[in-house]
């Protein structure tokens, strides 16, 4: 127990010297299981996991679903489902913002990244709001909470991480992430909406649109609706009937959506060679990134099952016999500071080796955790005073201040907490779907 | 409409052609692009032709893995070089501009260090399943080939790290990233 807890130390404080998370944890990691077997039995162990973990079929997934996305920003995609949104929501007074949260989630269905997300959409919508005399308060906050969407809506790195790391399904966790996901959609418009009451001049109406041109905009993105029903369709086997009988595996899904994506963006032709090759060597050193840190966490988590860390965690939350849920609470206040500071997937591949164990053995859905988590993990994505996804629209926005955005983000930030103390007190909410597959 | 992009953007002047080291050092980057491409377009015939023909590719399974392999380790290097290593800089202001480059050199080349032993020993594990002549199992494809590239590359990527670092002491303008 002491040895995983400095262990745990060690790395926050490499972290914190910038060292990258994956080297700090696989350092860490290797140091640690030395102590305990010696020099030959670590390395031994690292040398298994680094070939092991880079030949694992079942992480294929991760950068076909990248490509995806990638594919679909690249192609233009985004302003279309923007415009989508726009010709439906626009008239309405703070529709814009509508439209934006609208066309983050239709993102979302295709990008499973919440910063891409922010990043491609706040190009899209940030101009338009401008436009209309939208105040920055509300057009950033709507960009910035409306990209969280992005790693809960399937598919989903995230999940797909989760997934591999405790052995639950794939599918079931990116099924169960629709209905948190639409619930999410609801709950920021009824935000939007609270804003608007507030204060009328934040977001005024735009043109009302006449129903030609709603069609036009709805021909625009069939396309796209069309590859999420087939990914997401094919995954939970409604595909799997007369005369197509098609069910994916996630990679397969994943690899049919990134040619999907392909075929669609080089249709319109906004695809370049150089783009293409741009895309395809940006998702391979993402892809390194990630595979990486996933290695580091692999040797990490290896130590701390060995030191016995979850086990020891266990026999303690048993002497102190509180509630399940009031664990679940303190679990959750955890993820929430964690995710201010570190990046939503290394914080993932840092607690859940220790938590999983703590959260199943107590009676919780491992499929509901994962939801949970990555629900907290969106909060903690705009949550004061280090939310990654308003640093990254400050990046992209540039002249408005941190504050006026996590000013914005507040009505979207409470909705957050009531959505997930709806999750947490009704599990059903989230696994109906998946335990009907 | 595409995108803009901003890469490209600052690019987009470029006053020297660029040289032989610049092509040696992006080249396996775009092999790991190259086999991510025909691992796509794998997986889609793949599905096609199991659904259409009842036919899958018989080695799909066993090339996607060697993919893999290829895909994160062809770019890790390139990823070390430039920087892109997932970190968190929440306490870059608690840093001077001196403290700030020592920690750097140091982190770089303790990096560095730190990836040549699992090099090693990848290295050592491929020769051994070279001496018992273990095959991937459908395909019969020599398992010591992907063993031996994945040390290769992590023993790059430790290289360029420890380059990194010492490039930040000689010449600290010319660190990218």
């Amino acid at each position: 127990m002491l040895a995983s807890v400095i262990g745990l130390g060690a790395v926050l404080l490499l972290v914190f010297l910038r060292m990258p998370i994956a080297i700090a944890m696989g350092l860490v990691g290797f140091v640690g299981f030395m102590v305990e077997r010696g020099f030959r039995g670590s390395i031994s162990m690292v040398g298994r996991i680094i070939i092991d973990a880079s030949q694992d079929y079942g992480l294929s997934v991760v950068p076909l679903f990248i490509l995806m996305g990638l594919f679909v920003s690249r192609g233009g995609l985004a302003r279309e489902l923007y415009q989508v949104s726009y010709v439906f929501l626009g008239h309405l007074r703070g529709g814009l913002a509508m439209a934006t949260i609208c066309a983050c989630a239709g993102f979302s269905a295709i990008c499973g990244s919440s910063l891409a997300t922010a990043a491609t959409m706040s190009k899209v919508a940030m101009p338009q709001m401008r436009k209309f005399g939208y105040k920055d308060r509300l057009s950033t906050a709507s960009i910035a909470a409306g990209g969280t969407l992005g790693i809960l809506i399937p598919p989903s790195v995230i999940l797909v991480i989760y997934g591999l790391l405790t052995e639950t399904s794939i599918g079931k966790l990116f099924i169960a992430g629709v209905v948190p996901g639409l619930l999410g959609v609801v709950l920021y418009l009824v935000a939007v909406k609270w804003t608007i009451t507030r204060d009328p001049e934040s977001g005024p109406a735009g043109d009302r649109s006449d129903w030609p041109a709603r069609w036009t905009a709805i021909r625009g993105v069939w396309a796209i609706l069309l590859l999420f029903f087939l990914v997401i369709g094919g995954l939970y086997g409604l595909l799997d009937v007369w005369p197509v009988y098609l069910t994916f595996s996630p990679t397969e899904a994943a690899g049919m959506g990134a040619t999907g994506a392909f075929l669609i963006a080089l249709s319109r032709g906004s695809l370049t060679f150089r783009t293409i090759v741009h895309v395809l060597t940006e998702t391979a050193t993402t892809t390194a990134a990630l595979f990486a840190v996933l290695i580091g966490a692999w040797i990490f988590s290896n130590f701390v099952n060995l030191a016995g860390l979850p086990e020891a965690l266990q026999a303690f939350v048993q002497s102190l016999g509180v509630a399940p849920m009031a664990v679940m609470v303190m679990i959750l206040l955890i993820y929430v500071i964690l995710g201010c500071v570190f990046e939503s997937l290394s914080m993932l591949l840092l607690t859940v080796p220790i938590f999983f164990p703590l959260v199943t053995s107590l009676g919780f859905d491992p499929v509901w955790f994962g939801i949970i988590v990555v629900v907290v993990t969106e909060i903690s994505l705009i949550t004061p005073p280090v939310g990654l996804n308003v640093f990254v629209l400050k990046g992209v926005v540039g002249d408005v201040s941190t504050a006026t955005i996590f000013r914005g983000v507040t009505p979207f930030w409470v909705v957050d907490i009531v959505r997930l103390a709806l999750l947490v007190l009704l599990p059903w909410l989230v696994l109906f779907l998946p335990n009907s597959m | 409409m595409p995108e803009r992009d901003h890469e490209f953007e600052h690019a987009a002047p470029r006053l020297r052609q660029p040289g032989f080291w610049h092509y040696v050092a992006v080249a396996p980057t775009w092999v790991a692009a190259f086999v991510l491409f025909v691992m796509m377009g794998m997986t889609f015939l793949d599905v096609i032709l199991r659904s259409a023909f009842d036919n899958p590719l018989e080695y799909a399974t066993e090339l996607t893995r060697i993919f893999m392999a290829i895909i994160v380790f062809a770019s890790l290097p390139m990823v070390s070089w430039k920087g892109q290593h997932i970190i968190v800089d929440l306490m870059d202001p608690l840093f001077s501009m001196r403290a700030a480059r020592v920690r750097d050199i140091l982190i770089d080349l303790i990096c560095g260090a730190a990836l040549l032993w699992p090099a090693k020993r990848v290295w050592d594990l491929a020769e051994r399943s070279r001496d018992f002549g273990d095959v991937t199992e459908y395909m019969g494809f020599p398992q010591h080939l992907i063993e031996w590239f994945i040390a290769a590359f992590t023993a790059i990527a430790a290289v360029t790290f420890i380059a990194r670092g010492l490039l930040r002491i000689f010449a600290p303008g010319r660190v990218p990233g």
